[in-house]
């Protein structure tokens, strides 16, 4: 195994501002098999997640991109003189919930699930670039679809979208939810 | 918000409508302190604890509460449904309240989706990639943030300025005449002076179109020999020049 492999590879996801992802390592290290690469990508990690270190790579989008860990957020905070980093609001984190699951989607029908009129929200989220118009609907007026974009997975630390609970796990983390209160009660 | 009331069942704990995202939010909240099953809602009940609810508010803002008075209205539509003697294909009617539950069943599927991500955006927000690290780390001096000028900018600026000012200054002085070596030292001297100059001003304090020329070509030349730099806030804002860090002490005023 070719031990630079591992420091090419390493030198290249240092320097990424996005997750870079494993084809484009590929693309850029036309001399090493690309069942190397992988191999070298796959201890690169290991070495990171067992090692006394302050920073990680973590697997956002698709790609690999480094981070401090998470421990050390309130030192970081301090050097940058930062106060906590500002969270999406409630309206803006459920009408992202709709179009994760629903997309490509219309604001008529994320207004219709969430019961409440969604355009100030969608204006909010195309804003910070967490979703983007994908087309239009093939319907009267042709409406705007929506859908979520890589940042949003960047953004939530998602893979992909497949990374997103799935029906099944939702139902029983909401049964979980009945049961607590039942208990309570 | 909502889920956060609804932990904690304090009877006549009281809630603010502005707490709930909407009228879905409201009714599920109040289902769930009821201990209603969500298939049976008793909708009588439920239409007048959401109306005590709706009457809390002594003034409707109708931009946000229109959406919660249109559930009002579909309660009461619910209800009155309700009412009606039935047709005699039991079966096959569908319950009137069948399609709120759904959309009930479905908002709160969302809203655990919410919480999902709520938690993920908490613990992602204590990840800080080189993207998100701001500025304020690169070095605070503050001409670091200013944008170098390039020659081009400076004679374009300097050519809009001597228009202006061809108008100004129709007779030329005879006599004095300005070398260009004194002009360094000039500029240099006051630099030191102010740490730095304002282009613009300078070319205006100048008393003749000869003098603004000498002038214009002894700080081309400063800026050729990086004794001095000339930045610019951003686009549009005033040429400022200013003296090159460590530089000054190899030309002696």
């Amino acid at each position: 195994m070719n031990t630079r492999l591992k420091e090419i590879i390493e030198s290249l996801i240092f320097v990424s501002l996005e997750p870079l992802s494993l084809e484009k390592i590929k693309s850029l290290l036309t001399d090493f098999p690309p069942e190397e690469i992988e191999k070298a990508v796959e201890e690169l990690l290991q070495s990171y997640a067992s090692n006394q270190r302050g920073i990680q790579i973590i697997q956002a989008a698709g790609g690999f991109l480094f981070t401090t860990k998470p421990d050390f957020d309130p030192y970081i905070r301090q050097l940058l003189d930062q106060e906590r980093k500002s969270r999406l609001s409630s309206a803006a984190l459920e009408t992202l919930s709709v179009i994760a699951y629903h997309q490509p989607v219309t604001l008529a029908q994320i207004s219709a699930l969430r019961g409440v009129d969604s355009a100030q929200a969608v204006k909010t989220l195309l804003e910070k670039k967490l979703i983007k118009i994908s087309g239009r609907k093939k319907a009267p007026g042709k409406p705007f679809l929506y859908r979520t974009t890589k940042k949003f997975l960047t953004y939530f630390g998602l893979n992909s979208l497949d990374d997103l609970p799935q029906e099944e796990e939702l139902v029983s983390l909401l049964e979980e939810k009945q049961e607590k209160k039942n208990d309570s009660a | 918000m909502a889920s956060v009331t609804s932990e904690q069942e304090t009877p006549g704990y009281e809630v603010r409508l502005d707490f709930f995202e909407g009228p879905l939010d409201l009714l599920l909240f109040l289902i769930r302190k009821k201990k209603i099953n969500i298939h049976d809602i008793p909708i009588a009940l439920i239409t007048r604890e959401y109306l005590t609810y709706l009457e809390q508010k002594q003034h409707l803002n109708l931009e946000r509460e229109a959406e919660f008075l249109l559930m009002a209205a579909i309660l009461i539509y619910i209800k009155s449904q309700m009412l009606l003697p039935r047709e005699k294909d039991y079966e096959l009617e569908e319950d009137p309240r069948q399609p709120l539950v759904s959309q009930l069943l479905d908002y709160e599927r969302i809203k655990k989706i919410s919480q999902l991500l709520r938690t993920r955006e908490e613990a992602q927000s204590k990840l800080w990639s080189r993207k998100n690290l701001p500025f304020s780390l690169s070095p605070p001096e503050e001409q670091i943030d200013l944008e170098e000028i390039s020659i081009f900018d400076l004679a374009e600026k300097f050519f809009t300025l001597l228009k202006m000012k061809e108008g100004q200054s129709v007779t030329l002085p005879e006599g004095k005449k300005f070398s260009l070596e004194e002009k360094i030292r000039e500029i240099l001297i006051s630099l030191k002076k102010a740490q730095f100059l304002d282009f613009e001003e300078y070319f205006y304090s100048q008393s003749s179109l000869e003098e603004a020329l000498i002038s214009f070509f002894a700080l081309l030349e400063l800026i050729k020999r990086k004794v001095v730099i000339a930045l610019q806030d951003n686009l549009f804002q005033p040429i400022k020049v200013w003296l090159f860090q460590g530089r000054q002490d190899e030309y002696p005023a």
